[in-house]
């Protein structure tokens, strides 16, 4: 027994030095978002940056730690914030836009900080991120090891927590802040320097991203992906605390890390140990996920979703070069047939975006996990894995398995009846993450899923040819859901949920189709994607591509599905040509302007739908007529 | 008393011991109401007395926690507000809520043509079932406010007196048997209110129920018929508009204004 128990107290010191990097995650998060009232969604990719830029200085260029940490955490990282505050956010927030907006900017942040690492440091995993504090022992209390960089670490945390409580209540800065973010006009007005205050808030939450980076950096390979997906992960954090309080996000924290590394030690018999390693290796996407499903109190729930600019139609002349743009692959050599394949595929992914999203107003970030599930069930159906169904060929299976994705859009659909704006965003994308982790990036679906040359007639020129059948097909019934009474219905939906549903719209129902469409389309892509490249790649789905593919879908124009197909040409276009990172760096660029161009970039290229000018009757041609004669004459 | 059951065959909307608490505060203390067909019926009160609360119980924008609302003795307690609405039931809100991404006669439209379904069909791009019928129903209703030149405006264009107007044709063109506003004319100018009180009267004459919160007092007087206080959640008093406003207790409250 004293061995078990031994053992025990070990992984819980192990499980502190994890739970103290998520708990700083965490404390960050809900300051900046108590600061500016925007959830960062790029914390993780802060974090990721200035753990690259210490790796950089120490081991690259050989400074010593202590000054490469002083300049990275105490100037660079807040230096970011506040050039993240002032060129992106405060024109949004100054120009009052809603949490929606604010997400959006903060989405794309993320995704132009990923690709900035992807083109400056490359792809490849470092793996030595230099520690902060070495891992010396400092004592054997009973003869466990109590480490200095776990102790410095917890002590950090509860200290920096208890600094911003304490500065919270005596100094009256939170009153401040809480000012600035209900109303920054009208705190501007009774003397607060909103941009002061808010700028402060950004430096803040900067400096506890990268200390987060740091920190959790040594405990995993550095690279532009894997650091902003853990700490995306540990949002479970915030969201447990629903973004306001600090005690209950350093005990979630803690715990979590705490009951993850104790974890390791269950080892249930037989078909069980999959799933507790499951468990263990997922313990905050799972938090995250439960945390979010709980009911939210707090007025998150309640916020207006994206504007969109009124009754703007794509023009004829971008649809026919969308379409010739489609059709132009037919006559490509092999070579690049094969990466058009991937067009219409994500063509369809953005478009579940742009229902959703952009007809509905439900921000949804979860698109690439039922992208994921229609993927990897005609990738089971093809090679024959699942229990009791023979093998079944391309088209049948991939029609089976968006079938079966359509209703699992419930998933975000059920949630999204109560929920809205940043609470119906966090739903979504814990959602994503928890079918990428805990149902893609499994033994089961990463092993030994080939798909070998399906047999598809004529190849993959048939296979791109079904594609744009199955393209026209979905456009058209987009087409549908946006005209007539649903389309309306919609739109009223969008801009006023309250107004519609006393005007006797059925919310809940609507919301539902909403979501269920948007699975069977994002499906249908995943699924057509995996076709087109024989195998099914679990990494094809995270939430950061699901990110990434979101913010697309904006800049093109989040109410465009001519927008949709466009982006999807031009991503793929880039991620061939210009090799990885650009795609994400213009994407990026895009969506942080997004505030300066409403309804994205087909915003620009559609034209505005005018109300029919006045026209004179006969009786005002008469007058007109008698007026000008009687002027002449 | 089983759901659904009926007493007598009270036309019109009606509540009977409404309670409505938010935490530890009581919004709503158990009030009573009718608002019968062919009558306008006022509610009036002081900021904060809840009558905007009582709005949402009676309208169902929230469920209350006590009490029972009828709608043509039809017990309508547990529905939803968008299946109150199909039954008959029409209300505006405090601040005007249209939809800025549709046109003014769009806008009119969404009221008029909940009643029928067509989901599927409409996915499948067919015709919705009942599309004369709707589209009938919002150039009546667009013809009654004077809103048919802006038809084809975009919502968001109109002054915040044309929003309310808006509102109000996109409540009648479903139709309803009760309608229930929120300081209609709060934002219109005088000829506005004189025209909105003439529509008010005329729907009334047609066999309307309307339930209104106003604060214009000598409006009320002379709209009304019937007028109910609401002070503290609890109905103060009840009766004829005009012995109600002259009651010295609805002064006092009115002065404290």
């Amino acid at each position: 027994m004293p061995d078990t128990l031994g053992l025990g107290l070990d992984l819980l010191l192990a499980g502190l030095a994890v739970g103290s990097a998520a708990a700083l995650s965490g404390v960050g998060l809900i300051v900046t978002h108590r600061a500016t009232g925007v959830l960062n969604l790029a914390q993780g990719a802060q974090a990721m940056l200035i753990a690259y830029l210490l790796r950089e200085l120490v081991v690259v260029r050989h400074w010593p730690l202590a000054l490469a940490a002083v300049c990275c955490l105490l100037i660079a990282a807040p230096a970011l914030g506040v050039l993240l505050e002032a060129a992106v956010f405060r024109p949004l927030l100054r120009r009052g836009a809603g949490p929606a907006e604010t997400l959006v900017a903060s989405v794309g942040v993320f995704v132009l900080l990923i690709g900035t690492a992807v083109l400056v440091w490359g792809t490849t995993p470092f793996g030595d991120a230099p520690a902060l504090a070495p891992a010396t022992v400092l004592a054997r209390p009973g003869g466990h090891p109590l480490r200095l960089d776990t102790l410095t670490q917890l002590a950090g945390v509860l200290l920096l927590t208890a600094a911003i409580g304490l500065a919270d209540r005596y100094t009256g800065l939170g009153v401040r802040l809480r000012a600035v973010v209900d109303d920054r006009r009208l705190a501007a007005l009774t003397g607060i320097d909103a941009d002061r205050v808010s700028a402060f808030g950004w430096a803040f939450g900067s400096f506890t991203a990268g200390l987060v980076g740091v920190l959790l950096a040594p405990y995993l390979l550095l690279d532009p992906y894997g650091l902003p997906l853990l700490v995306l992960e540990t949002m479970a954090v915030a969201v447990a605390a629903r973004l306001r309080s600090l005690p209950v996000a350093v005990a979630t924290g803690l715990a979590l890390g705490v009951v993850q590394s104790e974890l390791t030690r269950w080892r249930p018999p037989g078909q069980l140990l999959p799933l507790a390693q499951a468990l263990q290796a997922n313990l905050f996407v799972v938090a995250l996920l439960v945390a979010a499903l709980l009911p939210w109190r707090t007025a998150l729930a309640a916020d207006r979703g994206l504007p969109v600019p009124y009754g703007r139609t794509t023009s004829a002349g971008v649809r026919a070069a969308c379409l010739v743009l489609l059709l132009l692959p037919l006559w490509f050599r092999a070579d690049d047939l094969r990466h058009a394949l991937a067009v219409p595929a994500l063509a369809l992914v953005l478009l579940s975006t742009v229902v959703v999203t952009g007809y509905g107003g439900q921000v949804s970030l979860g698109q690439a996990g039922y992208a994921g599930l229609g993927a990897l069930g005609t990738a089971l159906l093809v090679s024959g894995r699942v229990p009791g169904l023979p093998a079944l060929p391309a088209v049948p299976a991939l029609l089976l398995a968006v079938t079966a994705a359509v209703p699992l859009g419930l998933l975000t659909g059920w949630p999204a009846i109560r929920r809205r704006g940043l609470a119906l965003a966090l739903t979504t994308l814990a959602v994503g993450t928890a079918l990428s982790r805990l149902v893609f990036d499994q033994p089961y679906a990463t092993t030994g899923l080939d798909l070998g040359r399906t047999a598809l007639p004529g190849g993959d020129r048939g296979l791109y040819a079904v594609e744009l059948l199955l393209l026209g097909a979905a456009l058209l019934l987009v087409r549908n859901l946006h005209r007539g009474r649903l389309g309306r219905a919609l739109t009223a939906l969008r801009d006023q949920q309250s107004a519609a549903s006393a005007a006797g719209v059925d919310v809940p129902r609507l919301k539902l189709l909403l979501f269920m469409t948007g699975a069977g389309l994002a499906a249908l892509g995943g699924a057509l994607t995996t076709l087109a490249s024989h195998s099914f790649d679990p990494n094809a789905f995270d939430p950061v591509r699901g990110l990434l593919w979101f913010a697309a879908a904006v800049v093109a124009g989040v109410d465009s599905a001519a927008g949709a197909v466009a982006a999807a040409a031009a991503l793929t276009t880039l991620d061939t040509l210009a090799g990885q990172g650009v795609s994400a760096v213009v994407v990026g660029v895009g969506a942080v302007a997004i505030g300066r161009l409403p309804g994205g970039l087909a915003g620009l290229a559609g034209r505005r739908r005018r109300p029919p000018r006045p026209v004179l009757g006969p009786l005002g041609r008469r007058v007109r007529a008698r007026l000008t004669g009687g002027g002449a004459g | 008393m089983t759901e659904g059951a009926t007493t007598g065959t009270a036309a019109g909307l009606s509540a009977h011991g409404l309670v409505r608490r938010f935490g530890g505060a009581t919004a709503v203390d158990g009030v009573d109401l009718t608002v019968p067909p062919g009558r306008i019926t006022a509610l009036v009160g002081p900021n904060g007395a809840g009558k905007s609360t009582l709005f949402d119980c009676l309208g169902g924008a929230t469920r209350a926690d006590g009490g029972r609302v009828r709608l043509d003795g039809r017990d309508i307690t547990r529905l939803p507000d968008h299946a109150r609405a199909r039954l008959g039931l029409a209300r505006t809100f405090q601040q005007p809520a249209v939809f800025p991404g549709l046109t003014v006669g769009e806008n009119v439209r969404v009221g008029a043509e909940q009643r029928a379904p067509g989901t599927v069909r409409g996915l499948l791009g067919l015709p919705a079932a009942g599309r004369g019928a709707a589209r009938t129903a919002t150039t009546r209703a667009l013809r009654l406010l004077g809103l048919e030149g802006v038809r084809d405006r975009p919502a968001a264009d109109l002054p915040t007196g044309a929003l309310r107007l808006l509102e109000l044709a996109r409540a009648l063109a479903a139709d309803p048997r009760v309608l229930l506003l929120d300081e209609p004319t709060a934002g219109l100018d005088t000829e506005q209110t004189d025209h909105l009180a003439a529509v008010l009267r005329a729907l009334a004459a047609e066999g309307l129920a309307v339930l209104l919160v106003e604060h214009d007092a000598e409006l009320v007087a002379e709209l009304a018929d019937t007028a109910y206080v609401l002070a503290a959640g609890k109905v103060l008093l009840s009766g004829p508009a005009r012995t109600v406003l002259a009651d010295e207790r609805v002064a006092g409250l009115w002065g404290a204004r």
